[in-house]
């Protein structure tokens, strides 16, 4: 029963159940979605989201939020892919965007966390400076005509029917994962978020603890927005607009808490892994993609708000807990006396 | 003797007028018009100058009560979808279930005040916060903008159009022949805000629910209902930034205001509006909205700017006040400019 209570407290194993339940309830309203093909779908469409919403996800952990993501992935999609256009070195365009993510990483550390300006607005004001910069480095043109061997590799399977991209991005989740949790540099991220001075008193850089976090929420975009050339095959000049929004909302889904320290990546990866099947199981339910937006909206709202309210409970029953024992101690104590 | 007061005096004066945001942003404004004035003469054409009014006046509007939503140390994201999803009510009932046009306009303010209600008590009343709740508002308001534009049997991606001329009068209407009536709407919500915030009690338990919200509590105030009439606030200046933009346009459509988010934070924060609370001025945010609009105007007309790349000033401008703020509020900075301000001084003496 404890045991059962103890997993039901492990954030991302209740998003987790909600996956699988909605698989499930998509199942028994439509038995044509029960294959492995669909249910590896939904999981092969969600790769360039999963990238996104779990670097968002070290932003988040550490108190923050980044949302240039989406202009940093379609920044580092328009060059990696007209590089890729002109014949140049596949590897050198890859080590070109992941250069550019991390240089934008590092940037919004440097005014969130040495400047101390508030992340959200940081983030939005070079949100718009990579909007801008995309127009101007494609001149509003779509890049197109990529290497066929390039995009060709997006629909390679490696275990089934998930592509190379899904297994390589779930392992990689999973390497940050114990990343996170066992090493010792890894658990700063967490204890930065939850108490970023009682982090500075036990020794630790809160300040570079978030711009390394910066860093690789930037990197993770641009690795994002490579895979995006490669899935999508062009980029336009709106590419990767809304998808701050959608990665918030996948780390929310997935258990991170808003306000830091609470969450792990692989809750980052189920929510994206949610937050995309959405308009795919809507299509297996009879509903229009019309509803797409209507829905993604109510589940956000709905998950946040039965999860805030079951927090307040908790932390009345805790502070209840606490008084009786007080009260019941000085009893003790008088009785003694 | 004498002599050193007086002239301490004169820095200090000067220091404290640009210390003031509002003399700051006036001063910005002011240059603006002074280089694109001369950058280009059709600039200062008054009729044109009137007529760009058109193109940011929504974010003029929602900026300033969105300032109302930032002083209680929320933040409000949703205005934009609130701005399509009244602009596709007034034409769907107003075309397809035939409503009287101000039955329809009426409709949709209610709808809009409803948006902002519910945003609003999750957020005072279950304590989530404001970023997450406003976020899933405009994924859920956009989306209903998106169904409601569905129930119409004009294609959606056409827009309702064919408003009656009592409707589009409320932008084609010219005060003295000159004035467009979207700016006097605009100066009237500008008093309205003012009064609101800087003259009424309400607006005093704003401030005071953004600075300490258990003090505010403890204090007499209902906390959680002024956290949730600021979303109401803004959700319905959301509302007539919907009515004047599709009025102007003469077209309903549910993907309006989707491209606003980004200018209306831009505005407050540039107004001097405090992103944790407490502070904020409606005038301020006035100002840094008209600010950005003639930046949005002055550009492409006077330097050539494609308007696509109107994000990277704006994007620039968001940042260099932040950073300049807290540059100037770190006590090494600070030390160093008074520094250079005594050396300056000095010198001078």
């Amino acid at each position: 029963m404890t045991a059962i209570k103890r997993l039901l407290k492990v954030r991302e194993l209740s998003s987790l159940l909600f996956l699988i339940a909605l698989f499930v309830i998509v199942s028994i309203i439509n038995p044509s979605f029960a294959s492995s093909e669909n249910i590896s779908a939904c999981f092969n469409s969600s790769v360039v989201y999963m990238l996104v919403a779990v670097g968002m996800g070290f932003a988040v952990i550490v108190g923050e939020i980044d949302v240039s993501v989406g202009s940093n992935l379609g920044f580092v999609a328009t060059v990696v892919g007209s590089m890729l256009r002109d014949g140049e070195n596949w590897l050198l365009a890859f080590a070109v965007g992941i250069l550019i993510g991390a240089a934008i990483g590092l940037f919004n550390g440097w005014g969130v966390s040495i400047m101390g300006v508030p992340s959200l607005i940081f983030t939005l004001g070079t949100n718009g400076i990579l909007r801008g910069a995309m127009y101007v480095y494609s001149g509003g043109a779509w890049v197109e005509n990529l290497p066929k061997a390039f995009k060709d590799f997006s629909s390679v399977n490696l275990v089934g029917d998930l592509t190379v991209y899904c297994c390589g991005c779930i392992i990689l989740v999973a390497v940050i994962h114990l990343l996170l949790t066992k090493t010792r540099r890894g658990r700063y991220f967490t204890a930065v978020g939850d108490n970023p001075n009682g982090a500075v008193l036990v020794g630790i850089s809160a300040v570079w603890t978030k711009v390394a976090a910066y860093i690789i929420c930037g990197v993770m975009s641009a690795l994002a927005g490579i895979i995006f050339c490669s899935r999508i095959g062009f980029i336009t000049s709106t590419s990767g607009n809304g998808y701050e929004m959608k990665a918030v909302a996948a780390c929310v889904l997935g258990g991170i808490s808003l306000s830091g320290g609470v969450g792990s990546v692989v809750g980052a990866a189920i929510g994206s892994v949610i937050m995309s099947s959405i308009s795919y199981l809507l299509v297996f339910m009879g509903f229009s993609s019309n509803y797409d937006n209507a829905i993604t909206g109510i589940i956000l709202i709905v998950i946040v708000v039965t999860d805030s309210l079951m927090q307040y409970r908790q932390s009345v029953r805790n502070r209840h807990e606490r008084l009786s024992a007080r009260t019941a101690g000085t009893v003790e104590g008088g009785a003694s006396k | 003797m004498k002599q050193n007061a007086s002239k301490a005096g004169g820095p200090n004066k000067l220091t404290k007028g640009l210390k003031n945001w509002n003399t700051f942003l006036v001063i910005v404004l002011v240059l603006e018009f002074v280089i694109f004035g001369a950058a280009n003469e059709r600039f200062l054409r008054i009729p044109l100058l009137l007529l760009s009014v058109n193109d940011f006046i929504s974010i003029c509007i929602i900026s300033l009560f969105v300032t109302f939503v930032m002083i209680t140390g929320g933040i409000d994201i949703q205005a934009g979808s609130i701005v399509g999803l009244t602009s596709i009510v007034i034409g769907v009932t107003w075309q397809d279930f035939g409503l009287p046009i101000w039955a329809a306009v009426a409709l949709a303010v209610a709808v809009a005040a409803l948006c902002g209600a519910l945003s609003g008590f999750f957020i005072a009343y279950c304590r989530v916060q404001a970023m997450v709740i406003t976020l899933g508002g405009s994924f859920l308001y956009s989306g209903i903008a998106l169904l409601v534009s569905t129930l119409s049997s004009t294609e959606s991606y056409q827009g309702i159009s064919g408003f009656p001329d009592s409707f589009k009068f409320i932008t084609s209407f010219k005060l003295f022949d000159l004035i467009p009536m979207q700016l006097v709407i605009f100066a009237v919500l500008v008093v309205i805000a003012y009064l609101l915030l800087h003259v009424s009690k309400y607006g005093r338990q704003v401030f005071l629910v953004g600075v300490n919200q258990d003090a505010a509590e403890f204090s007499g105030i209902n906390s959680k209902l002024v956290i949730l009439s600021t979303y109401v606030l803004s959700g319905i200046s959301a509302a007539i930034a919907g009515i004047v933009l599709t009025s102007y346009l003469g077209t309903a459509k549910s993907d309006l205001g989707d491209t606003l988010t980004m200018n209306i934070i831009t505005a407050c924060v540039l107004g001097g509006t405090l992103s944790t609370g407490g502070k904020g001025s409606v005038i301020g945010t006035a100002l840094a909205s008209i600010i950005i609009g003639i930046m949005r105007f002055g550009m492409p007309l006077c330097f050539d700017v494609n308007t696509q790349y109107l994000d990277i000033p704006i994007g620039i401008l968001l940042i260099v006040v932040v950073v300049g703020r807290a540059m100037v509020n770190k006590p090494r900075t600070a030390a160093i400019l008074a520094g250079l301000k005594n050396k300056f001084t000095g010198a001078k003496a």
